[in-house]
């Protein structure tokens, strides 16, 4: 096969991975990218997410604090879990169990420990994250086909990064000289578009596909009932490990500030931003948040009664296998390292829709063209016959 | 350019097909959009707006107390690996019973003692749910074992019959055959 024809395969190939499913690979960069954000854009729209400091020295209330502010507000509220958002502009989101049996998220001052509000029925980052992640398609039994769906679309993904770098003869030089002409019509401007926005978004795409690949390689694991994680399942707790009280109320428990204290002697520099508080009477009080690698948790496991660890999970007890895969679904979704991250994640989200919609338009543009010429030969050849060639097929013919 | 491609008339159909085919996977927006009912239905669900479960078994007393029950999916088991089959059943504690109550467990059959009461429940005494194992060789006649301790170490228990509990179970085991 000459040079001139591999290159024309490539092309092909190039152009067949995301043709015939341009849409769905659009849809899912875009409310991809709007995941990215999710969080964000509900702060913006709902003031009650917001944690306004009431003064420039106001400190940060302990969870104690909080939860007591919480019981004073609303005694019958039973709290499940309290987390600390990353950023500071976001007020705590405590998961409450009301006496009606509902359980909705509160938004919480961290401040002043003040209720702000219940975070609206219509729950917008799940939306676009289940959107994204699964297509909406249940999750009935094992994994949702919904998430093989998008997941699969991975490999296309890595492969047209592939080929649109073989088929683009010495793209690096395009870093030097960026190309885009503004002023030759639509097919050189889209056509220039997609060169210089994929080649700066090499990484990102990289990045966005591989881990994605690993998300389909997760649902088959899990499928298949195979386990690669060497975190030991936390036994309940015995029996004995429950005090009993006499007079037939719940025994004290540990404060909460105290067992985050437990647990930074077992964890140097362990920052506590998620507490599930016990499940019921015989389950641990457990406390996760980041350590010096931001894109995995550590998490301490303490009896609530006394206080006791009675597990931890520290970055050091990953095997290396997992500090990969555990770190995957962070860098897919750029929530590690706060705000900046997420918006240079949003901004190459944003990028990548416009690849695929620049590469229909390219394809598009190049079939108006190729039809019109080809109409025209055919005018020419046997003036009156010429049928409109529309199912020709011209990305063949004009390479 | 092949003179067979333009000489040859082509037909309605196959001019519609290469004008759309590329446009043919707007149709896979379909998936989500028939899905979501589904899945506002289910949000619902876990959040508790629509009750404790789809099928509210009814109060069921147990000793001094009492807990409303439910079964979370109106359906039969589902396989869990190595876990064999669950069955998810949802409860609400009564108000009384709040303070007092230190866990709740569901069983089928006779808990021998308090320490094989069955699978334990998750929650608040307001929600909370367990998944409870149905071997296959359970008994369409089976009765289902609501086992309460106290905080102060007393222990309360009530049974229903399955057929009251879990129509769609009962269903499923007469439909596989109790097996021996």
């Amino acid at each position: 096969m000459s040079k001139k024809s591999r290159s024309k395969l490539w092309f092909l190939v190039h152009s067949w991975l995301a043709l015939p499913i341009w849409f769905f690979v659009l849809i899912v960069c875009v409310t991809g990218t709007l995941a990215v954000v999710s969080q964000e854009i509900v702060w913006l729209v709902n003031p009650q997410m917001r944690a306004t400091q009431p003064s420039d020295d106001a400190p940060l209330l302990g969870y104690d604090q909080i939860i007591s502010a919480i019981k004073t507000a609303e005694p019958q509220l039973l709290v499940e879990r309290i987390s600390r958002p990353d950023e500071s502009h976001f007020a705590l989101e405590v998961n409450v169990s009301q006496p009606d049996g509902r359980s909705v998220t509160v938004y919480v001052n961290p401040y002043t420990g003040v209720i702000q509000g219940t975070a609206p029925d219509f729950n917008f980052r799940a939306f676009t994250r289940a959107l994204h992640g699964w297509w909406l398609v249940p999750f009935t039994n094992g994994y949702s086909w919904g998430w093989y769906l998008v997941s699969f679309l991975a490999l296309p993904m890595l492969a047209s990064l592939v080929t649109g770098l073989v088929v683009y003869k010495r793209f690096w030089k395009g870093f030097f000289s960026p190309t885009l002409r503004l002023r030759h019509g639509a097919r050189i401007f889209w056509g220039d578009f997609h060169r210089l926005s994929g080649i700066w978004s090499i990484w990102f795409i990289a990045v966005i596909s591989v881990t994605a690949v690993w998300f389909l390689i997760e649902a088959i694991l899990s499928d298949n009932h195979i386990s690669i994680s060497s975190e030991p399942v936390i036994a309940a707790m015995s029996r004995e490990g429950v005090p009993l009280s006499a007079d037939g109320s719940p025994p004290p428990r540990v404060s909460l500030d105290h067992a985050i204290e437990i647990a930074q002697q077992r964890i140097p520099g362990f920052e506590a931003s998620t507490i599930n508080l016990p499940g019921n009477a015989y389950s641990h009080l457990d406390i996760r948040g980041r350590g010096w690698y931001p894109l995995m948790f550590q998490s301490a496991t303490l009896n609530p009664y006394s206080g006791e660890v009675a597990a931890s999970r520290l970055l050091s007890d990953r095997t290396s296998l997992e500090f990969v895969t555990e770190s995957m679904r962070p860098l897919h979704t750029g929530d590690f390292g706060g705000l900046w991250i997420k918006l240079i994640w949003f901004f190459f989200g944003l990028v990548l829709s416009m690849m695929v919609l620049s590469g229909l338009l390219i394809w598009t543009k190049r079939t108006a063209l190729a039809t019109a010429n080809a109409l025209k030969r055919e005018h020419k050849k046997q003036r009156g016959q010429a049928q409109p060639a529309l199912h020709r097929e011209p990305s063949e013919v004009h390479l | 350019m092949s003179k067979s491609t333009t000489v040859v008339q082509p037909s309605r159909l196959s001019v519609i097909w290469h004008k759309w085919r590329f446009h043919i996977n707007v149709l896979l927006l379909l998936i989500p959009l028939g899905f979501m009912p589904r899945y506002f239905a289910d949000q619902a669900l876990f959040r508790g707006d629509s009750g404790l479960g789809e099928r509210e078994i009814g109060e069921v007393q147990v000793g001094p107390w009492s807990l409303r029950l439910a079964e979370f999916r109106n359906e039969p088991p589902l396989p869990d690996g190595a876990a064999g089959y669950l069955k998810g059943f949802s409860a609400a504690l009564c108000d009384a019973c709040v303070e007092q109550v230190k866990a709740t467990y569901l069983r089928i059959g006779k808990p021998r003692s308090l320490r094989a009461a069955g699978s334990i429940f998750f929650g608040t005494p307001y929600s909370m749910g367990t998944q409870m194992p149905v071997p296959d060789k359970t008994r369409a006649d089976a009765e289902l074992w609501i086992t309460m301790e106290g905080w102060d170490g007393s222990m309360h228990q009530a049974s229903i019959p399955l057929s009251q509990a879990s129509p769609a179970t009962v269903a499923w085991l007469n439909k596989q055959g109790a097996k021996p």
